[in-house]
Formats: C-alpha cells, sequence, structure tokens
C-alpha cells in the first residue's frame, strides 16, 4: 500500500516538473527558432568575442537579452554553437545566462529583498562559476568536448580557414545520403518560416525527450530520500554546504523560482550553503544531465559537474569565513 | 494498430508527437491537474505552451515544410508518443501525507501577517502564521476555530490537520500542519483523508511546554479541493 502510494507521489512529482519545465524549454526553442529565422547565417554569433575572459562575460550577458532558466538556454547554446560562436562565449552563455537574466535576479530580489549580499554574490558568482568552467573546458578539443551531431552542423559555420573540408563533410567530396548536409544550418538565406518551425518543433521533441528523463530521475530520487537527510547538518559550515549542493542537484527546479525555495532554508543552514544552493542548481541538477546531453559529451558533462561543484563549494566556503 | 502508427511518415509521426504534447498540457489545465501541480502564476505559460505545440503540429501537418536539417527521426517521435500518451493517461494522484512525511515542517520562513482575520474566518495556513508569529497559547483559547486540510500522521502523537504550502510546484511542497485533540471514542481519521473540522482552541502541556490546539466538535470528511496547494 505504502509501495503504491510512494509511487503515485512520484509519478505526481514527475508530472509536475515536467509542466513547470516544459513552457519553459518551449521558450528556449521557440528564441533559438527566431533567432534562426531572423538571422540565419548568424554573423553576429561568429564575432563574439573569443577571448578567455571577455567570451565568457560576453556570453553571460547575453542572458539580459535572452531572458531563459537552464532548461531553455539549452536550445539558445546549441544553437550559439551551430552557428560557430566561441566556444568559451557559448559556455559563458550556457552556464552564466541562467543567472544573469532579468527574471531571475527579479525573483532572487523578491525572495531576499533584506539580503543585499546575496543579490549581488549570485550573479558575480554565476559569471565565477562561467568564467571558470569555461576556460576548463576550452582545453578539451572540439571533438572530445561537444557531441559529434552538433560538432558536424558546427563545422558547416566555421571558416574554411579554420576546418578542413573532411572535418566539415560538407557533401563536397562524395557524402552518402545518410550524413546529407544540414541545409537549415548552413544557409545564410533566410529560410521560409514554416521550414524554420517545422525545425524548431524537431528541437523541442529531441529536448523534450531528455527532459522526461531527467524528470523521472529527479522525482524518483526525491521521494526515496527524505529531504531531512539533506538539511540535518545544519548550522555546519561546510556540512551544510554540500548538503544543499547535493539539494540543488535533487530538486531540480527552475532557476527562476529557485529562490523562493531556498527562502525556506535560509533560517537553518549556513549564509554559503544558501548561495551554494543558488548557484549550482542553474548550472548542474538531475534534470539538466539529460538535456546537455544533447550539447556535450558524457566526460565533459561530468568535468562540468565536478569543476562546478568545486568552484561552488570554494565560494560557499568563502562566505561564510566572511559571513559567520 | 502498432501497424498502422509505423505506417505514418516521420513528418505525421512528429506533427502527432507535437499534437499530444499540446494536448497533455491544455488537458492538464482544463481538467484541474494544474491546481494540484503548479501555482496559478504559471497556469498562463502552461496554456501558451500548449496552444503553440498545436500551432507546430499544424505546421507539421501541413506537410510544406519538411525539417530536413535534423535527423530525429521515428524513434524520438515514438518515445515521445509514448510518454504524453502516459501524461495524458494516468493523472497526478499524490500522498499528501506521503509527501509530508519527507519533507520538514518548519522550513518556510512566514512573512508576517498584515492583518489578522476573526478566529472563525481564519484558514489553517492562517492559524499556522499566527501561531508562529505570536505563539503564546493563552492569547487564543476559546477561539473559534473553523478549517479543512488532510490529514497528517505524526510520529509519536495524535495526526495533525495539515496543508501544503508551494512557492512554485509540488516538488518544493512543504507542509504546515496543527495538532488536533480528535473527538473521543471516535476512530483515528486515516492519513491523506480531507477532513473539515470545527471546534475551539485550546491549550496543552508538552513536557514543559505549553502549545495551542484545536479541540475537534465536529468532523466531516470531504473532497479534496479544487485547488489543495496553498502560496
Amino acid at each position: 500500500m505504502i509501495a503504491v502510494e510512494r509511487l503515485a507521489t512520484t509519478w505526481a512529482l514527475f508530472q509536475a516538473l515536467l509542466v513547470e519545465a516544459m513552457p519553459f524549454l518551449l521558450i528556449g526553442v521557440t528564441l533559438s527558432t527566431l533567432a534562426r529565422w531572423i538571422s540565419p547565417g548568424g554573423k553576429w554569433v561568429r564575432d563574439l568575442p573569443a577571448h578567455p575572459l571577455l567570451g565568457p562575460l560576453s556570453g553571460a550577458a547575453l542572458g539580459f537579452a535572452l531572458p531563459a532558466c537552464e532548461c531553455g538556454n539549452v536550445p539558445m547554446a546549441r544553437h550559439l554553437l551551430v552557428k560557430g560562436a566561441p566556444i568559451a562565449t557559448a559556455l559563458g552563455f550556457l552556464f552564466a545566462a541562467p543567472v544573469l537574466n532579468p527574471i531571475v535576479l527579479a525573483s532572487t530580489w523578491a525572495a531576499f529583498p533584506n539580503q543585499p549580499w546575496l543579490l549581488a554574490a549570485r550573479p558575480l558568482g554565476a559569471v565565477l562559476i562561467a568564467v571558470c568552467l569555461a576556460t576548463l573546458l576550452r582545453l578539451l578539443p572540439e571533438h572530445e568536448l561537444l557531441q559529434p551531431a552538433l560538432l558536424e552542423e558546427r563545422r558547416l559555420s566555421q571558416p574554411l580557414a579554420e576546418v578542413t573540408l573532411l572535418e566539415r563533410r560538407s557533401g563536397l567530396i562524395g557524402v552518402s545520403a545518410d550524413t546529407a548536409v544540414p541545409t537549415l544550418e548552413g544557409s545564410s538565406r533566410r529560410p521560409p518560416l514554416g521550414q524554420v518551425l517545422s525545425h524548431g518543433g524537431s528541437e523541442f521533441l529531441e529536448l523534450a525527450l531528455l527532459l522526461v528523463m531527467g524528470c523521472a530521475i529527479a522525482a524518483l530520487v526525491q521521494t526515496v530520500v527524505p529531504r531531512q537527510w539533506l538539511i540535518a547538518v545544519g548550522g555546519t559550515p561546510t556540512l551544510s554546504i554540500l548538503s544543499l549542493m547535493l539539494l540543488s542537484l535533487v530538486v531540480s527546479v527552475c532557476s527562476s523560482v529557485d529562490a523562493f525555495l531556498a527562502l525556506g532554508f535560509a533560517a537553518q543552514v549556513t549564509p554559503g550553503a544558501v548561495l551554494a544552493f543558488l548557484l549550482l542548481g542553474p548550472v548542474m541538477d538531475l534534470k539538466l544531465v539529460g538535456l546537455f546531453s544533447i550539447l556535450l559529451r558524457p566526460r565533459a558533462i561530468l568535468l562540468t559537474a565536478g569543476a562546478a561543484s568545486l568552484v561552488v563549494l570554494l565560494i560557499g566556503q568563502w562566505v561564510n569565513l566572511l559571513l559567520l | 494498430m502498432g501497424q498502422s502508427a509505423f505506417a505514418l511518415s516521420p513528418g505525421r509521426l512528429k506533427a502527432l508527437a507535437l499534437a499530444l504534447w499540446g494536448v497533455a498540457l491544455l488537458q492538464s489545465a482544463l481538467s484541474g491537474r494544474l491546481d494540484l501541480l503548479l501555482r496559478a502564476v504559471f497556469h498562463p505559460l502552461v496554456w501558451g505552451s500548449g496552444i503553440l505545440l498545436l500551432l507546430l503540429a499544424a505546421v507539421e501537418i501541413s506537410g510544406r515544410w519538411r525539417d530536413g536539417s535534423r535527423s530525429s527521426g521515428r524513434w524520438t517521435s515514438l518515445l515521445s508518443i509514448g510518454a504524453a500518451l502516459a501524461v495524458l493517461a494516468l493523472p497526478p494522484r499524490p500522498s499528501f501525507a506521503d509527501l509530508a512525511a519527507n519533507r520538514q515542517a518548519n522550513l518556510l520562513e512566514e512573512p508576517g501577517l498584515s492583518f489578522v482575520l476573526p478566529p472563525a474566518q481564519r484558514s489553517l495556513t492562517d492559524w499556522v502564521r499566527l501561531l508562529r508569529s505570536e505563539p503564546d497559547p493563552r492569547l487564543y483559547a476559546g477561539d473559534a476555530v473553523r478549517i479543512s486540510g488532510f490529514v497528517l500522521p505524526m510520529p509519536g502523537e495524535e495526526p495533525h490537520l495539515a496543508r501544503l504550502l508551494v512557492r512554485c510546484c509540488l516538488v518544493d511542497a512543504v507542509p504546515v500542519g496543527l495538532p488536533v485533540r480528535w473527538p473521543a471514542g471516535e476512530p483515528q481519521p486515516r492519513a491523506d483523508q480531507w477532513l473539515r473540522l470545527e471546534g475551539v482552541m485550546v491549550s496543552e502541556t508538552v513536557g514543559e511546554r505549553q502549545r495551542s490546539v484545536v479541540e475537534a466538535r465536529l468532523v466531516e470528511p470531504i473532497p479534496r479541493p479544487r485547488q489543495p496547494l496553498e502560496p
């Protein structure tokens, strides 16, 4: 009987996560579809700075122009990568824009109006994490970082001075039908709106499937692991940070609303732990792992998770040292 | 049936998958499932997404624009169709008591009350917030109580009457509850059952501490409210 109830609750949590995240995913797909239609060649994307520091910073700043939470940012980041954006810039957008956008900053302010340090520390921390991750991940060769299908589309947008014809697989040298040239991404002519929408539909279905898997895992873990375990360590500086980092991975709520959830823990845990919760969730959680698999290779996802956790832990410790 | 599904072209399958996701979102909104899953402020997003997905399906059905640039393929569409059908066919039926048992009740940092309603008009959540801001039981002894909520079993004591508070969706729900002195001689209510309760607030001693408890005089089973989650 309890097992049946537990299963029913897991199913309800799964649906709650899904219906909450799916509109944001669709917003992201819509934005990337619109960008594809408005600027089919995507020349502006390739003009973004490739500098190791300016790249991630400019990518992070794009969050203000393209407000979406982390689910919606995945299709947009994919669009940037396909159009040939510098890796550091695209990764800066992927990791920082879920925090550096008006909706998330407003919700953080609404939840913590009396904690101005948090309003400053959250975006600054997000930028720091994005710079660190971008710096680390760009050390990997592109073929070890990006998914093969994405890399293939990206090659078409890169100038021949940067990639060879063989790397492009552009159809110039006898390509078979099943590896046909991705005509839409490669063209700089504005395609018909219907064709762009059809492409958006395909993108949505691929990402929705990954989202379904992520939500299923997150719902299952949430039902099995009692939340009390995760915040039982309350006032212990390091353990409280680690436990809320774990909670942010498990809970998987969107960055646009996670501040309200953090408000619930604020009185029980250290300030560094609250900040760690607000910083790690937008970069990595169980729901996102599936979505990231459309961009990054598994090794790169693992590296992202490990490096992000380490940076967030250090930021949390530093904040605790200052404020406790 | 399976034969005809496989006979569908990739474009038709994709249109069907998009349409089913659209219908699943719209049906969630129309059937009231959303009230159980998500705060009302997010409902328009779900409506909009459902309509947009149906439009995308219509574009695909028109067949004029075949997306040749991606090879998402038949399996992506088929798996999507399966997932959307499961969401459509199996409505969420969470056990609030089971969910609450996994959450800590004192997590929410409640905002202060801007004004205080007369006792008999206070909801369960109003009572909990009032008792947290001003916990002295002597202030409320003898006050009339008319509240509703679900039965939340508590370890080592009688079940509480509780509600779930959410900031965003069911995932972040946390329980708030009031201790109840149930009518003598009647069977204990079962977990997760929704009840309307009338009685008075009394004071009782637990250990060395005084606390307010609802002394139930009338207990009436009710169906789960249309909007069971509270902000």
